[in-house]
């Protein structure tokens, strides 16, 4: 009788609630005694003494009351006695959104203040993801995990955006060291170390990139960046999709293992630690062999080893630090960060309360990226900008990118005229570089295509020559063609490593040949890149049951074709050669 | 002793504490019936954490009021907490004591002691009701059974306050209430917010599991600040 007085949707969220309720957190949804000792841990409540509705065990009260309705027998059998209450319509949901994902950054700050030990981040979580589960949730939600599920990242940064960046960066470490040597290794394979990023630090951010690789040049790292399965974020943690988050951290897990790196090391990001390195394994449904540390564990190693010295005289602020929440309430991990701090500054504050009991940046849990509730998170910020204030310094120092962003729009906010670092910052800035012509790594002299036979399929012979030159000076080895008859004649014969394909041919058009390629088990694996001067052509063969491995539009880019074609191969063994 | 008395002492607490028991079982039942989601990456924080480590403190975790910032910002509060659960147990013992072992009661001593303790828990359930009734936050998540619940333990605190010298020659009027009233307890405690210390080695425990196998309990409190230059 309940069911049919809800939308469909509501129905789903009640029924998928049933799904998700384990132990810990039917016990969190029952073991509530409304005594409010959460009251005044959240930051939220603080700075709207007048509005009960932020209060932690109300807003936990609008999911438990759905739960008590359907799956509590008391709340079944007496529901006004122990306000029990079912989910109807579509509006009820988008006002449970509106509480789930806009009046709490899931800091867990209430759930360690609770007597009961009731974990109200966790309920929160789970009533995101069933709201998820049905299509509601802020639009920047929905459009960061489209590109984490699609793109491969939060942040939607391209495969070739992100190698280039690497490239420029490199380049400019090479310059500044003077040394061939001093470049970011992409997919080597056997590193010690596999660093994954922020892809904020791609987009908005490179100099942390940089950073972090001068720290690893200077301590002689063996290590890597990985082509993919790089970014060590996941917005399944704020967005309550466990499949999201699963599928995220398993990415990065499947690379590590596919490189053999030893370690993986995560840079300093709150969320991005918390979901790789505690959550991940647990979201994905199995452990993982991949060992994981944080960057700033890596760095305070360094310094222990004497591979690093640093000078912190050159830090010259007045610095604080800022605890995240991730990092701090759901991974224990704030010690160290205040070990490598004293280590590279000499004027270090500490803020107050801290560590476990620290406030929210209250940027945290996706909340930078729900732009709706920024009226409510700068009202709630009043706390953090006291906090901030009472600590009397300059630099507020945090290892966390989210907590940057954040407490970077506090400070703007409230006009504190601070500043937001990062650890691996402050250690790049005070690390004294040795006077050396050269750091004592290998340089390969291979070419980065050699050893690979391609093919290129094109009737225009300006294009086959333009495609032949580039190859060969890549490395590779190139066979032409210039027709489709004479292209499947000698993918059949050869056997190379990739056809690079001309859709529109004619005779046998490039899609024809495709076809024949895929179809033929001798040479359906044969790895098929498509360049064509007319993109809708590509949509169709991209609608195929096995799609090609990549496109290229023409006019044809150098630098895009070689980075593309690297891509392609590096499935197999392409970016061993770059390092 | 008349027979309603030595009825409401003996049988009909067997029979309530009988239901009671029977009602926990089935609650019991009814949260492991759940699935408990697992741990599975490798164990995380800093020295001298463990999830046994966890457990043992999330589950003492009560007994420390110096562990949460909660209780050090409203201690007042936390020894109302004390003194009130402190009573109630005082209580359901001397539901047991008199019927079965009336001369523990005897001395002076005790039972003023005792009547003290529940006068206490009155007035501190009077206390909480204001409370609750009057602070808005706690007044819009209260449940009627959260208002039911402490009103009813407030007013057997009341009742055993008479209860307590166990003196049936001079009126069983107070004895009979008592013991009524905690026969409707007992019944009444597995529906209600009161069962909540069933639910509490349960929620502790897994809380104190996972926040030990990562390094967060046993829990490090905020440093003292360092006075700051400015």
């Amino acid at each position: 009788m309940i069911e049919s007085a809800r939308t469909y949707k509501a129905n789903k969220v009640v029924e998928r609630m049933g799904k998700k309720l384990n132990r810990q957190i039917v016990g969190s949804l029952t073991a509530c005694v409304h005594c409010g000792m959460c009251t005044e841990s959240c930051h939220y409540v603080l700075a709207n003494p007048d509005d009960p509705t932020y209060a932690p065990a109300y807003k936990a009260d609008q999911i438990r009351k759905i739960f008590k309705r359907n799956y509590d027998w008391t709340g079944r059998v007496f529901p006004w006695w122990v306000h029990a209450e079912d989910i109807r319509t579509d509006e009820d949901l988008h006002k449970l959104k509106d509480i789930v994902f806009g009046k709490c950054t899931n800091c867990r700050r209430c759930s360690i203040n609770c007597p009961m030990g009731v974990d109200f981040a966790t309920l929160n979580r789970m009533a995101r993801g069933l709201l998820v589960s049905v299509g509601i949730m802020p639009e920047g939600v929905a459009v960061v995990s489209k590109d984490q599920w699609e793109v491969g990242n939060q942040m939607g940064v391209l495969p070739q955006e992100y190698l280039e960046t690497l490239e420029w960066l490199s380049d400019e470490l090479e310059s500044e060291f003077g040394d061939p040597a001093a470049r970011i290794p992409i997919d080597k394979m056997d590193a010690d170390i596999v660093y994954t990023i922020n892809p904020r630090e791609v987009k908005y951010d490179p100099r942390t990139i940089t950073d972090a690789a001068r720290i690893f040049y200077v301590a002689g790292a063996n290590w890597t960046m990985p082509s993919e399965g790089w970014d060590m974020t996941n917005f399944g943690l704020f967005s309550g999709d466990d499949d999201l988050g699963g599928a995220a951290a398993q990415r990065v897990y499947d690379k590590v293992i596919e490189l053999r790196g030893k370690k993986l090391v995560i840079s300093e990001c709150g969320h991005g630690y918390r979901s790789t390195r505690c959550e991940g394994p647990n979201w994905a449904g199995k452990e993982t062999p991949v060992v994981m540390e944080s960057s700033v564990l890596t760095m305070l190693r360094y310094i222990k080893e004497g591979r690093i010295r640093l000078d912190k005289s050159r830090n010259k602020e007045s610095y604080t630090f800022h605890d995240s929440c991730n990092n701090a309430r759901s991974c224990g991990f704030f010690e160290e960060p205040r070990e490598l701090l004293n280590l590279v500054v000499s004027d270090f504050r500490e803020m107050y309360p801290n560590r476990t009991e620290n406030y929210c940046c209250t940027g945290g849990g996706g909340a930078m990226s729900m732009s709706e509730y920024t009226p409510e998170r700068l009202k709630s910020a009043k706390i953090k900008a006291d906090q901030l204030k009472a600590t009397g310094t300059k630099v507020v120092v945090t290892s966390c990118h989210n907590c940057v962003d954040g407490l970077s729009d506090v400070i703007k906010h409230y006009k504190l005229g601070m500043k937001v670092e990062q650890l691996v910052s402050l250690t790049a800035n005070a690390m004294v570089v040795p006077e050396r012509a050269a750091v004592a790594v290998p340089v390969a002299v291979a070419l980065p295509l050699q050893g690979y036979k391609i093919l290129v399929v094109d009737d225009e012979p300006d294009i086959l020559l333009f495609l032949s030159t580039v190859l060969e000076d890549q490395g590779a080895t190139v066979i032409q063609a210039a027709d489709g008859e004479q292209a499947l004649e000698l993918t059949l014969r050869e056997k190379p490593d990739l056809v690079t394909l001309d859709l529109s041919m004619p005779g046998k058009n490039g899609g024809y040949v495709f076809e024949e390629i895929r179809n033929n088990p001798e040479i359906a694996t044969t790895k098929v890149f498509i360049i064509t001067g007319k993109p809708e052509l590509r949509r169709l063969i991209y609608e195929r049951p096995i799609p090609p491995d990549g496109y290229l539009d023409k006019p044809i880019d150098q630098d895009a074709l070689l980075n593309n074609i690297r891509m392609v191969l590096e499935l197999k063994h392409a970016h061993k050669l770059s390092s | 002793m008349s027979e309603t008395l030595n009825f409401v002492e003996n049988d009909l607490q067997l029979m309530a504490l009988g239901f009671m028991a029977l009602v926990y079982i089935l609650r019991i039942r009814w949260l492991l019936k759940y699935k408990a989601s697992k741990d599975r990456q490798a164990p995380a924080g800093t020295v001298g954490t463990s999830s046994f480590k966890g457990i043992v403190y999330s589950w003492a975790n009560i007994a420390m009021p110096w562990s949460m910032e909660s209780t050090r910002r409203m201690f007042f509060f936390y020894l109302q907490f004390v003194v009130f659960h402190l009573a109630v147990a005082a209580n359901i013992t001397m539901s047991f004591v008199i019927p079965y072992a009336p001369d523990l009661m005897r001395p002076t001593a005790v039972y003023r002691l005792l009547q003290l303790l529940f006068a206490a828990a009155c007035v501190i359930g009077c206390l909480r009701m204001y409370r609750r009734l009057t602070n808005p936050a706690i007044r819009l998540i209260s449940t009627p059974d959260d208002i039911f619940s402490l009103a009813l333990l407030t007013v057997w605190s009341f009742a055993s306050i008479f209860a307590a010298p166990n003196n049936y020659e001079q009126g069983e009027g107070a004895l009979t209430t008592y013991f009524i009233m905690t026969a409707f307890f007992l019944a009444y405690v597995p529906f209600s917010k009161i069962s909540h210390y069933l639910y509490y080695p349960f929620t502790r425990f897994y809380f104190g599991r996972t926040m030990g196998h990562r390094g967060v309990y046993p829990m490090k409190r905020s440093a003292v600040p360092k006075p700051t230059s400015v």
